[in-house]
């Protein structure tokens, strides 16, 4: 064979080699899903929900991509602007999900929302969560509320029985718990966003939830007197000694150690810990328990911070049937039952038998059917602004006696963000 | 003949200069065009904003920050792994089977990925059990032992000795290399003229290193400025943005904020940079060989 012969031989390989990844390619019978279920816990409940969907629907395959908590936001980013999307991913109910909304890169899921009447699963103030500009768009696979998870051994070691209900029964139970040689509160804001419960229970109770929505909208400034004073009670507690030194070298998991080893007597965080916790052996009403964050003043509205995860399809999705199918078998009382054990979490739906709940998963179920829901920090109010606040609270743990100059320099970014 | 020995040629290269085309040189220029724009990542829609992006710079402290953390990386690149790879180079060099094993063992680093290497000094670093406040505990300097990751002050220079730990090892490599070069007459020559072994290094070896230094400063310069994954292991920027670079700004401006077009603008002054010290590098590295020739 001369060489003209082996170069078109050559060439025609190299076209047969490109026919056939282009034939592959078009198989949709795929349901590609991103999510950031990625910990242990999270990916064996997971891996558990998709192999029980494709063995109901064998005429779908699942491809798992899941990425770690803080990779996810980028790699979703990077997939959904490069026209890349997968089918289904999970993401995080608020402004996160409005800002995609916004760019118009979602798939308005209202119709599949009424030809399967998840009204009647979905309670309604789950489902606010869901809405964006009138339209469904994020579909609730669990809730998370957040409030104090405690070793009740350390507790009991410094003399307290009851949980409180109000702020000074709080000051006196953390000067108790001083006392007794523990700290009283661990917080790991090596990744910030932990902190950020702080800023929220904060402001929602000095100055109202409205105000703080207000706040979050651009609507009020971070340097106005309300968020001055929540942040210098905030400042009060770190000045006080209640919490553990150096809580930005610390991650939300060593702050869960830290509480479980009874270095420390509580921690604030989302009911995730819960699963976090299970996975290491602890049990529910024995060695960890929870109560809501006490009210600083009683003439403000009771709320609760929290997460709703969902399930996003976006606009350019290759298989929506597909991903609507499988978000259908996510919320059945099956999957929600062995997803809310699994991943510690509230399910989204109200038909799902409730005895599955630890004596602590129920308590935190029981606060939330009373009180108003509200996203955390992060999730109400646009990224790049999130970005400024979060950046100032792990500022603010690393030198609280800053405060005012931290709020100046969010409040310059607020102004940026929002074209004030 | 000659023209199937070009279309052979054509044929090979034409895959990796697609490649190239498509994974370097478009996402270079997409980077120059979204400088130019107001693109957040996701929508549709953005404005063409000319040079408002590099204006802004001017007036935004975590650019400065960025800045000022990006020179004390790249000073520190040009001091540190050099001086240390040069010193190894010269106590390792030659003194037979003894100094191979040592050799190899400071070489390691080099076989590790950087986000290996963030992970292991993530733990020397550890407040409660890490390396070095277990040892400053040891001796009774408790009070020394801090969060170092934790602490603005010295986040950067924690990261810094981390990246410089496999940067030595690389220095060390390519001094390795030069010294092996020099003709050991030269050497002999200045010690039966009586010069010490300082004087030796000074005015002997050190000078007939220069090639191997040019390569070596410049590689620790260019990595200096592209480094991002040690530094996304071990603080990400933080904390508050204390420890980020220019790699690192632009990567949260761009994925965290969403600020895409700014990030671009942050990327196009990190090219720029990079490509005024290449271009230095290889005149100088001219220089040297025509010095030789």
């Amino acid at each position: 064979m001369n060489g003209k012969r082996l170069l078109i031989v050559w060439l025609a390989l190299m076209m047969l080699t490109l026919g056939v990844s282009l034939a592959t390619a078009q198989d949709t019978q795929d349901v590609s899903i991103v999510h950031y279920y990625s910990s242990a816990l999270g990916q064996e409940s997971m891996t558990a929900l998709f192999d029980s969907f494709m063995a109901a629907n064998p005429q779908y395959r699942v491809v798992d991509n899941s990425a770690g908590h803080e990779d996810f936001k980028t790699q979703i980013l990077v997939t959904i602007a490069g026209d890349n999307p997968p089918d289904l991913f999970s993401y995080w109910a608020g402004a996160r999900t409005q800002f995609i909304v916004d760019a118009e890169r979602l798939m308005p899921l209202t119709d599949f929302w009424n030809e399967n009447s998840l009204d009647d699963i979905i309670p309604a103030g789950v489902r606010s969560a869901a809405v964006y500009n009138g339209e469904i768009y994020n579909i609730p696979m669990n809730v998370h509320v957040v409030g104090f998870f405690y070793n009740p051994e350390v507790m009991a070691n410094a003399g307290i029985t009851e949980m409180p209900t109000d702020w000074e029964g709080f000051l006196a139970m953390c000067d108790a718990i001083l006392a007794s040689g523990v700290a009283p509160i661990a917080l790991g804001s090596m990744n910030r966003w932990p902190a950020q419960f702080w800023f929220d229970y904060m402001v929602s109770y000095t100055a109202g939830a409205e105000f703080r929505q207000q706040l979050m909208a651009g609507e009020v400034a971070y340097n106005s007197p309300e968020v001055i004073a929540a942040m210098e009670t905030w400042k009060s507690l770190v000045d006080a000694g209640y919490f553990v030194a150096d809580a930005n070298a610390y991650d939300w998991t060593d702050a869960a150690d830290q509480v479980a080893n009874g270095e420390a007597a509580m921690t604030l965080m989302g009911t995730f810990i819960t699963g976090y916790w299970n996975g290491n052996g602890l049990v529910p009403g024995e060695d960890y328990d929870f109560f809501p964050f006490p009210v600083i003043n009683p003439e403000l509205p009771v709320v609760t911070h929290g997460t709703v995860d969902g399930w996003a399809i976006p606009a350019a999705a290759a298989n929506p049937e597909g991903a609507q199918a499988l978000i259908l078998h996510m919320l059945s009382p099956e999957s929600q039952a062995l997803w809310a054990q699994g991943q510690g979490a509230l399910a989204a739906v109200n038909n799902v038998d409730t005895s599955i709940y630890s004596p602590v998963m129920q308590a935190a179920a029981d606060y939330l059917a009373q009180v108003e829901f509200l996203s955390g920090y992060d999730l109400s109010t646009t990224p790049p602004m999130a970005e400024g606040g979060l950046t100032m609270f792990a500022q603010f743990m690393n030198d609280p006696a800053g405060y005012l100059t931290y709020l100046d320099e969010v409040e310059a970014v607020a102004v940026e963000v929002f074209e004030k | 003949m000659a023209r199937t020995r070009y279309l052979w040629a054509a044929a090979f290269l034409a895959l990796p200069l697609a490649v190239y085309i498509f994974f370097v040189i478009l996402p270079l220029l997409s980077s120059f065009y979204y400088s130019l724009t107001d693109w957040n990542g996701f929508d549709v829609d953005y404005n063409y904003v000319g040079l408002e992006n590099f204006q802004k710079m001017f007036t935004d402290r975590l650019f400065r920050n960025a800045i000022g953390n990006t020179v004390i990386w790249m000073a520190l690149a040009i001091v540190v792994p050099t001086g240390a790879g040069l010193t190894l180079a010269l106590t390792l060099h030659g003194r037979g089977r003894l100094s191979n094993f040592y050799k190899s063992l400071f070489y390691l680093p080099i076989s590790l990925a950087l986000a290996v290497i963030g992970q292991i000094w993530i733990w020397i670093y550890q407040p409660d059990w890490g390396l070095i406040n277990t040892l400053l505990r040891a001796i009774g300097l408790d009070h020394l032992a801090v969060a170092w990751l934790a602490r603005p002050q010295f986040a950067l220079i924690c990261v810094i000795i981390a990246w410089a730990w496999q940067q030595t090892a690389l220095a060390m490599v390519i001094f390795l290399a030069g010294l092996t070069s020099i003709p050991t007459e030269l050497i002999e020559a200045a010690e039966i003229d009586g010069a010490n072994y300082g004087q030796r290094v000074r005015s002997v070896i050190i000078p007939l290193l220069a090639p191997a230094s040019i390569v070596v400063i410049a590689l620790a310069v260019i990595n200096s400025l592209k480094s991002f994954d040690v530094l996304y292991v071990m603080t990400r920027g933080g904390p508050f943005h204390s420890s980020d670079n220019l790699a690192m700004l632009m990567y949260n401006q761009s994925f965290q904020s969403y600020y895409i077009g700014y990030g671009s603008a942050i990327a196009v002054v990190l090219f720029l940079i990079t490509l005024v010290i290449i271009i230095f590098y290889f005149r100088q590295t001219a220089k040297v060989e025509q010095l030789y020739d």
